[in-house]
């Protein structure tokens, strides 16, 4: 929607899809288009990118309007303001919220034909206030900070989707102040009290504690089981754009590792390199030897610093020369220890091996598919072999075969 | 675009820090209680097997890795490991070579020859003592008299028998052994199973910093004490007692360092306990009707092979589909 030269204004829609399930791309600065050329990503790949030089004033693009009255707006309203604003979902995935969202009155099934999904419906939102990752804090910042704001959100949503129950998911493990707590359970939302041992706040693991069912994989949804999973910051997300107007222009990121004495949640402009973010923050990255987008068991390893920090980014873990741990595919001894921590019940130990010798039939029926990539395999394999690395080569072996046949 | 380059992986980016060193340094700390009481009771016959025995599995691992081209990995402390578990395993009483041969059998028949750590299905260690027990039936029970307060080193030992040998011969000795000289060690057997405290105590020291798997060992024991109480109780006539049995012998030893060993054991929650829970029989059925008075060592290596069959029972994966009509 813009070419070179072009100037541009905070909040301006530069990029939009009409695929229904790709969110609009909008400036989060003022200035002028410089180039539009492949950039890094942070998976890894070069993708077609828009880059922008700042003119330092942050001008906002006109039509960004407050609405004070959006708590009455019609759902399908809501949702399309949503959808406009690029609002996604957490996770590296980055799927848009809108469309895990349909207002009570649908599903309407001549949606199908024009490539809107139609969706199971929710009878709870399970609101994730637990951090993904170790040495991740944005939730737990949100939650703190934004109560007011997490309240709001989560009356958008239950507008839009008529869910009946509304339950926050918290970390057993920390103790929140009561103006946390109370306005909450006023507001009618439940609380749940999950472990804060990773991977409990994943999606699929989250709702096994909270409802004891299992979200049928690989590709099954919590709505699957009636259960819609937002996390805090989204949801914080949401009241931006419905009650402010405004596009998804921001993240709360954590960043921490080498360089930091502690970790530090930053606020920072979607689309800035994590050069420019480190140098802002002052932090001295010579020493930084692996920089990874995510947390230290999720993350991606980046080849370099100009990676974008995008909608995606939740925190940006820098490591030092001896905190890099190397992993090799020495043989596995069959300790047993992946079996006993797999969160999937899979048997980490046989898959690995299919996949490293192209045993992939096998990898398939041992139900490789089900691996959530949670990383913990890898994490206590006392031989440390690369796991995740195993379970992606054979997903994708098995892909590409079922593909090409 | 910077030219400096960053490291590139899969995640996960992190390490618990329990690694196979780790791991093999622990249980090598767990081993020295039973060493220690070992030494203490058999003097310098213990330190000669010990030594030898050790020595000899470090080198032929060396030797192996070195032959079949591959990166001499002693360092891991494997081969140290199985060296001392196998000497402990052995009659104080034995020659110099037997406990040679015993270390090179353990590691080069026992581990190298199946591709090395990992893909042995056996137990290295009890691979090299039943080796040794078949082959040489007479210096396999030269068990000796324990003594105590240091006379093991300046005087010489005198033979005994195994008190598994004697009960079965003649319940009525029975009472010759208290339960607690049994569990302090003072009675024939094997140089490091003789201090079945020791052992318990090295078990719990295992257990309580989770470099074994605890329902292994219980599983064990659970087996072999509710076999011989149940068989005690048909008959005490002819059937001696639980205690006796787990304290006698290298039970407690095969139950802590041996079933519960990394590698050979079933890698599934049901499967170790079902093989703990087959070995303990399998030994109680050997000790009462089978060929040996001792059989624990070849029920660790007949659970061994059934490992496998035990890594069928797998758990329920997450998020199966329910097959709609």
């Amino acid at each position: 929607m813009v070419a070179k030269g072009d100037s541009v204004k905070l909040g301006q829609r530069i990029a939009a899809s009409t695929d229904f399930s790709v969110a609009p791309i909008h400036s989060s600065v003022s200035g002028i288009v410089s180039d539009v050329m492949p950039w890094p990503d942070p998976r890894g790949n070069k993708v077609l990118s828009i880059v922008i030089d700042s003119d330092g004033r942050d001008e906002w693009v006109e039509g960004v309007e407050p609405n004070e009255q959006f708590l009455s707006e019609r759902p399908s309203k809501l949702i399309s303001t949503l959808r406009f604003a690029g609002i996604t979902e957490a996770g590296m995935n980055g799927v848009p919220l809108h469309v895990n969202l349909t207002p009570p009155e649908q599903p309407k099934s001549y949606l199908f034909l024009v490539g809107i999904p139609v969706l199971k419906r929710v009878h709870t939102l399970l609101v994730n206030g637990v951090d993904a990752e170790p040495n991740v804090f944005v939730r737990r910042a949100v939650l703190h900070n934004f109560t007011r704001e997490l309240i709001l959100g989560i009356q958008v949503i239950r507008r839009i989707t008529g869910v009946g129950k509304v339950v926050l998911a918290l970390s057993e493990q920390e103790a929140y102040p009561s103006e946390v707590i109370d306005p909450l359970r006023k507001a009618g939302v439940g609380l749940f009290w999950a472990s804060d041992k990773y991977p409990s706040a994943l999606e699929p693991i989250l709702v096994k504690q909270f409802t004891g069912e299992e979200i049928p994989l690989p590709g099954g949804n919590s709505r699957d089981v009636g259960v819609l999973v937002q996390d805090v910051v989204t949801l914080v997300n949401v009241v931006t754009a419905v009650r402010d107007g405004k596009p998804l222009v921001d993240k709360l990121v954590t960043v921490a590792g080498q360089g930091l004495s502690r970790p530090r949640n930053v606020r920072v402009r979607v689309g800035t390199s994590v050069k420019e973010m480190l140098a802002q923050m002052q932090i001295d990255s010579t020493n930084v030897h692996k920089v990874l987008l995510g947390g230290g068991m999720m993350g991606f390893a980046q080849y370099t610093l100009d990676v974008p920090i995008t909608k995606e980014v939740y925190a940006v873990h820098l490591q030092g020369k001896d905190q890099v741990e190397l992993f090799a595919p020495e043989p596995c001894f069959n300790c047993g220890e992946c079996v006993s921590v797999c969160p999937v019940n899979l048997l980490p130990n046989e898959l690995s091996k299919f996949c490293e010798f192209g045993r992939f039939d096998d990898a398939e029926r041992n139900l490789i598919s089900h691996c959530i990539e949670c990383g913990l395999c890898a994490y206590v394999c006392p031989v440390k072999r690369p796991m995740v690395h195993f379970m992606r080569y054979g997903k994708s072996e098995i892909i590409a075969r079922k593909v090409s046949v | 675009m910077t030219s400096k380059k960053y490291h590139m992986s899969m995640s996960p980016h992190m390490h618990r820090g329990v690694t196979l060193s780790v791991i093999t340094s622990h249980i090598l700390m767990a081993l020295m209680l039973p060493a220690i009481a070992g030494v203490y009771y058999f003097g310098w016959c213990a330190v000669k097997i010990i030594v030898l025995c050790t020595a000899a599995a470090v080198a032929s691992e060396a030797g192996m890795q070195r032959l079949m081209g591959k990166r001499i990995a002693v360092a891991d402390g494997h081969a140290l490991l199985t060296g001392l578990t196998l000497s402990l395993m052995l009659p104080p009483g034995v020659p110099w070579w037997i406990a040679v041969l015993g270390g090179v059998v353990a590691i080069v028949l026992g581990k190298q020859i199946f591709g090395g750590l990992g893909n042995a299905p056996f137990h290295p260690a009890v691979v090299g003592w039943v080796v040794l027990k078949v082959s040489y039936p007479g210096h396999m029970t030269s068990y000796m008299e324990p003594l105590t307060g240091g006379a093991a080193f300046t005087s010489v030992l005198a033979p005994a028998q195994l008190p598994l040998q004697i009960v079965r011969e003649d319940l009525s000795e029975l009472m010759l052994y208290p339960s607690w000289d049994l569990l302090m060690g003072l009675k024939a057997g094997g140089i490091g199973e003789v201090f079945v405290l020791g052992v318990i105590l090295g078990g719990i020291f295992l257990i309580a910093r989770r470099m074994i798997f605890w329902t292994i060992p219980v599983a064990v024991l659970v087996g072999a004490g509710g076999f011989s109480l149940l068989a005690a109780w048909v008959d005490p006539e002819v059937y001696s007692g639980p205690l006796f049995h787990l304290f006698n012998g290298g039970l407690m030893f095969a139950a802590v360092f041996l079933a519960a060993d990394r590698g050979t054991a079933p890698v599934t929650p049901a499967g170790r306990i079902l093989s703990g829970l087959t070995l303990g029989i399998i030994t109680m059925i050997i000790r009462y009707w089978g060929g040996y008075a001792e059989g624990v060592y070849f029920a660790v290596l007949l659970t061994n092979a059934l490992a496998p069959i035990f890594d069928r029972i797998r758990p329920t994966v997450y998020g199966r589909v329910k097959e709609v009509a």
